[in-house]
């Protein structure tokens, strides 16, 4: 674009010019340039990066300051910085003049950067977590029993937000089609946390429902701060009904996520975990047990009558089948009677042609022992008769023997025996003399008689 | 107690449930007697018309109410309050 010539100045006024802006802005950035450099801190908020460069936002309570970094200086740092982090910036003023087809633009060149630390309100909500844990809150929401199959939802959402769709998809996915309460409530300004919270109250407030989901679509942390709102999430912390949370931030939780009963990552699982039961699925599964039910008292009842049935024949059964074992008991025993009758009677006959034979054998036993003892009576007459005859010529021969040496016989025939005083035979002289007294016996007696020599 | 007998405040579809598997378990076990088959199955089909009367309450067809009206329709009071408009 060519240079116009110079117009005229505003009448009256004593500034210098007019100048050309494209020459101003030139002076403006050698002036911006020439500001100290420094570093500052604050709070990186809503980082943006195109081809070359990197934008954000440093903040603090009082002030802010619009930020720029060359592309290849932020990645050559290795660093995400999440929004609220607290960093440390070096660097100075710089000034985009812009052009006639581009916009001009201020931002602090930073050089340099550091993460120092979680940005205040990240770290208020990392104190109001800790607060909340040793104040026993995060956990109340966690022991309320959560019906399976609740008859009333609540829903707490932004009306015009995705989430609303989401939530549905998710009950119909369950095959749930129960009645629904919408609560709708603006979901990230500032006036979010109160709506919410008095949103949770009043359906709480309603008996019949039994489950609340609090759902809202993804979004960056700062918009998300209204669900770390300390009077927000102590309602919830002691509400009387689970809160099941949908805060739909995938990396960072937010304290209601902390408190709630359960939080989830989208609306539809939210949905799905406010209905804990596939109701399709359960239909089927109920009408197969009830089938089942049936199908088993039928059975109980059906076999347990065959049973009594087949029992009932039994006993009449059991008599006539004694009965014809009886019958045929008596049949055998009578048969075996008989028999046994007619063995006994040939037995008898038997023994008493035996006992004849014995009788004839015995008298004729008899009748021989008798022969054979008068035999023997008349042959032991005889033989001893004999023998007496021959004993007694025996006797008489011995008699005779005896006689011829009896000494009687010899002293008859003249003969003495001379025996001392005791009665001895003394046979010699020398005994004679020795023993001074004898008797001399005669075949007639006696006589004493007294030796008169002496000894020579 | 069994399930059975637990007051309709008490029983919820989950015990209801458990409770039904618990008979067909036992059921199926072939080990209960004739008085207790009869007993079982006849808590069975009390705890199966509970559960498909729960059931049929979330499948009549999504009935969907703004908390401002169910608010509003409460305040009135009366004894249609809690009953929702027909679908």
């Amino acid at each position: 674009m060519s240079e116009a010539p110079a117009p005229t100045g505003i009448p009256g006024s004593t500034l210098p010019g007019p100048f050309p802006v494209g020459q101003y802005a030139d002076r403006l950035r050698e002036r911006l340039r020439a500001f100290a450099r420094v570093q500052v801190f604050g709070e990186l908020w809503n980082l943006r990066t195109s081809r070359t460069t990197v934008w954000f936002e440093l903040r603090d309570a009082r002030g802010a300051l619009p930020c720029s970094m060359w592309r290849s200086d932020f990645d050559a740092l290795g660093v995400e910085p999440a929004d609220g982090a607290q960093v440390v910036l070096a660097g100075g003023c710089d000034y985009y003049p812009g052009s006639a087809t581009s916009s001009p633009s201020f931002s602090f060149r930073a050089s340099g950067l550091r993460i120092a630390g979680e940005g205040d309100l990240l770290a208020q909500v990392e104190r109001l977590r800790r607060l909340f844990a040793a104040e026993g809150l995060l956990e109340p929401q966690k022991r309320l029993p959560r019906p399976l199959l609740p008859r009333t939802i609540g829903v707490v959402t932004g009306e015009r937000g995705k989430a609303r769709d989401d939530v549905l998809a998710g009950l119909r996915r369950r095959g749930w089609a129960g009645r629904l309460v919408w609560a709708f409530a603006p979901v990230q300004d500032r006036h979010a946390a109160p709506a919410i919270a008095q949103a949770l109250r009043e359906l709480a407030g309603i008996e019949e429902v039994e489950t609340i989901v609090v759902a809202r679509g993804g979004g960056s942390l700062a918009d998300l701060f209204a669900f770390c709102d300390e009077t927000l999430c102590r309602t919830v912390a002691l509400l009387r009904v689970p809160v099941i949370a949908s805060i739909g931030h995938h990396s960072d939780r937010t304290l209601l996520d902390d408190v709630a009963a359960v939080a989830c990552s989208t609306p539809t699982h939210a949905a799905e975990a406010a209905v804990g039961l596939d109701c399709t699925a359960a239909r089927a599964t109920l009408l197969r047990e009830a089938r089942r039910l049936d199908a088993c008292g039928r059975r109980a009842v059906v076999s347990r009558a065959r049973v009594l049935a087949g029992l009932a024949r039994a006993p009449a059964e059991q008599v006539a089948r004694h009965r014809r074992r009886l019958h045929q008991q008596v049949r055998e025993l009578r048969a075996s009677a008989r028999r046994r009758r007619a063995d006994a009677a040939a037995d008898t006959g038997r023994r008493l042609l035996v006992l004849g034979r014995k009788a004839d054998a015995a008298r004729a036993e008899e009748a021989r022992g008798r022969r054979t003892l008068a035999d023997g009576r008349a042959r032991l007459a005889h033989a001893a008769g004999a023998a007496t005859a021959r004993r007694r010529a025996d006797l008489d021969r011995l008699a005779l023997a005896l006689a011829a040496h009896d000494p009687a016989r010899t002293l008859a025939r003249g003969y003495a025996l001379v025996e001392d005083a005791g009665g001895a035979l003394v046979t010699s002289a020398a005994r004679a003399r020795a023993a001074g007294a004898l008797a001399v016996r005669f075949h007639d007696g006696s006589v004493r008689a007294s030796v008169e020599d002496g000894e020579r | 107690m069994t399930a059975g007998e637990e007051t309709p405040e008490q029983l919820t579809y989950e015990r209801a449930s458990a409770r039904i598997e618990e008979i067909i378990r036992r059921l199926d076990s072939g080990d209960a007697g004739l008085r207790e088959t009869l007993e079982l199955v006849a808590e069975g089909r009390r705890l199966v018309e509970f559960c498909a009367g729960e059931l049929e309450a979330v499948g009549k067809g999504l009935e969907e109410l703004r908390l401002e009206e169910l608010v509003a329709r409460l305040e009135r009071g009366g004894a249609d309050a809690p009953e929702p408009p027909p679908a």
